[in-house]
């Protein structure tokens, strides 16, 4: 069965709320990052329910810490939980990693080990969190800038593994592929061809920076045309998948946001067949396996 | 170090205080060596609290000027590390720090700049509440007034000051040069949400602060009437009681009324 295709979406941020609700310019869903929600009121969720009700929205959260050896926080899952039920959302994600150990909060997203007991200590708590919450959720796949010595695989393979065993989806960052490939020198071709196309539900584009040494994931400009390269050849081997780009710094007018991500859209009109790129987000994600 | 818990306790050790022996579970290339690697998180774990603080307290850090209120970022994000999943809430201890730290509580304005913008931040995303109208007071029964209390909305907040701080924040807000800090007298600033969802705020006079206190202890209304004798005749008091309700409710602070 063919993966649910929201389209092409821009994450919702609140430099763009009062464009949104004034003007609502034509994208097809927004991704909401969880936490900057899980409050009690006010003019954020005031918001959020005002453009929920004109755009599909998926949910992706920061600080679920999924690669913790801290017990899961439950306080944290009942709220997404709350806001799950507030959003409706498509889906939910959160990233394949680590946030806070002796609860204590890093504000980061931290590798982990790529190896095989990592991936049983990281399948248990996504099979955990999908049961808490009723729902299968996306893993995305980060940027980095270390790798450990104890890592035993590359990390497509390791990504793979968890999404198989846990019964979950992928959220592929294109970007955080590329970042990550410059970083620790892989092919990021390699990485595209191995992951397992029926578990990707999601891209990430984003704009990044280079530090002299590395690249830094730093989602504070445009998207390069790397990226884009990158972008077009998973398309090409993947297929449809719901596409939107990330801005957190350096924001810019909502209109230039928009017009990049029409580039996302002429790229895949490029790859793909108008029957392809046909929207299906009536799909319960529940049914597609 | 294969333990995945030590592993991590290792990497949290060296963004926390740069000691630990993480350097040797990660690999230098000729690229960048295992030190650079990890200072690019080390970096960015300081940077991204900074930037949350700076967005809280924004008006402290003009006040303060960058390298004072840098400093003071430093010495928070040493003392109180993170136990929060939102960012929204990591600095919610700096007007604490403020107050308890030789090297600012000298200087009384800036515990009272950080109580003020904590203030807003908390009405700002407080939780929603219907309002409160004259026609449900006006529909109360008789019996009602007997034992009758009052929910405020949650983003009521009271801030006692002793100085002229709220002016120095006003001509911060506003882009002006703040007023000299001067020691006034203790007034209590009252900054609440309206439905417009606009954190508004005033200073309260003593008699309304006095009962305004005591309904937000939960208090019922023949007790703030009691307490206003304090200040009115017997014959002033119902009706200054009311006065107090009514302008509560025009001002959307009440979200209901329990008896």
């Amino acid at each position: 069965m063919a993966r649910p295709f929201l389209g092409f979406g821009l994450g919702l941020r609140t430099d763009h709320y009062q464009y949104v609700i004034d003007n609502k310019p034509e994208v097809d869903w927004f991704e909401i990052i969880s936490e900057n929600y899980m409050v009690d009121g006010g003019k954020p969720l005031a918001h959020l329910d005002k453009i929920r009700q004109d755009y599909p929205m998926v949910m992706h959260g920061v600080s679920m810490s999924i690669g913790s050896t801290d017990p899961l926080n439950t306080d944290y899952l009942g709220k997404l939980k709350t806001l799950i039920d507030r959003v409706e959302p498509q889906w939910i994600s959160d990233h394949l990693c680590w946030t806070a150990v002796e609860h204590i909060n890093s504000h980061d997203l931290l590798p982990l080990p790529y190896n095989e007991s990592t991936i049983e200590h990281i399948v248990s708590r996504i099979q955990t969190v999908q049961d808490t919450l009723g729902r299968q959720m996306l893993i995305e796949n980060l940027s980095s800038y270390v790798t450990y010595n104890h890592s035993e695989m590359p990390e497509w393979e390791f990504v793979n593994e968890i999404a198989k065993r846990a019964d979950c989806y992928i959220l592929l960052d294109i970007n955080n592929i590329f970042v990550s490939a410059n970083n620790h020198h892989f092919e990021p071709k390699d990485y595209v061809n191995g992951i397992d196309s029926d578990r990707v539900m999601q891209f990430h584009l984003a704009g990044h920076s280079y530090n002299g040494q590395m690249i830094i994931d730093t989602h504070d400009h445009d998207v390069c045309d790397p990226v884009w390269a990158l972008y077009e050849y998973a398309l090409g081997h993947f297929g449809a998948v719901s596409t939107m780009i990330e801005r957190d710094d350096n924001i810019p007018p909502f209109i230039e946001l928009r017009q990049e991500l029409a580039i996302a859209e002429e790229i895949a009109a490029n790859v793909l067949t108008p029957q392809q790129l046909q929207i299906r987000s009536k799909l319960d994600l529940q049914g597609v396996a | 170090m294969s333990d995945l818990r030590e592993l991590q306790q290792c990497f949290m050790g060296y963004l926390l205080d740069d000691s630990s022996s993480m350097i040797d579970e990660v690999e230098s290339t000729p690229m960048l060596s295992a030190k650079g690697r990890l200072d690019i998180y080390a970096s960015a774990y300081v940077l991204r609290l900074k930037e949350a603080m700076t967005t809280d307290y924004d008006k402290l850090a003009l006040y303060l000027g960058d390298e004072r209120f840098d400093k003071l970022m430093e010495r928070y994000i040493d003392k109180f590390p993170s136990h929060t999943t939102n960012l929204r809430y990591f600095s919610v201890n700096l007007p604490e720090l403020i107050r308890d730290e030789p090297d600012y509580a000298h200087i009384a304005e800036l515990y009272e700049l950080a109580c003020i913008e904590r203030a807003f931040a908390d009405s700002f995303d407080a939780k929603d509440l219907q309002v409160a109208t004259i026609d449900t007071l006006a529909a109360l029964p008789e019996v009602a007034w007997e034992n009758l209390t009052f929910d405020f909305q949650k983003s009521v907040q009271i801030v006692w000051l002793e100085h002229n701080s709220f002016p120095i924040w006003k001509a911060l807000a506003d882009d002006e040069t703040p007023p000299k800090a001067e020691k006034l007298y203790p007034m209590a600033w009252i900054l609440w949400r309206r439905s417009d969802l606009v954190t508004h705020y005033k200073m309260l006079a003593t008699e309304e602060v006095a009962v305004l206190s005591l309904a937000l202890q939960g208090k019922n209304f023949a007790v703030m009437c009691e307490k206003l004798l304090d200040f009115y005749s017997e014959e002033e008091t119902p009706m200054k009681a009311i006065g107090f309700l009514q302008s509560w409710i025009a001002e959307e602070m009440l979200a209901g009324f329990k008896f």
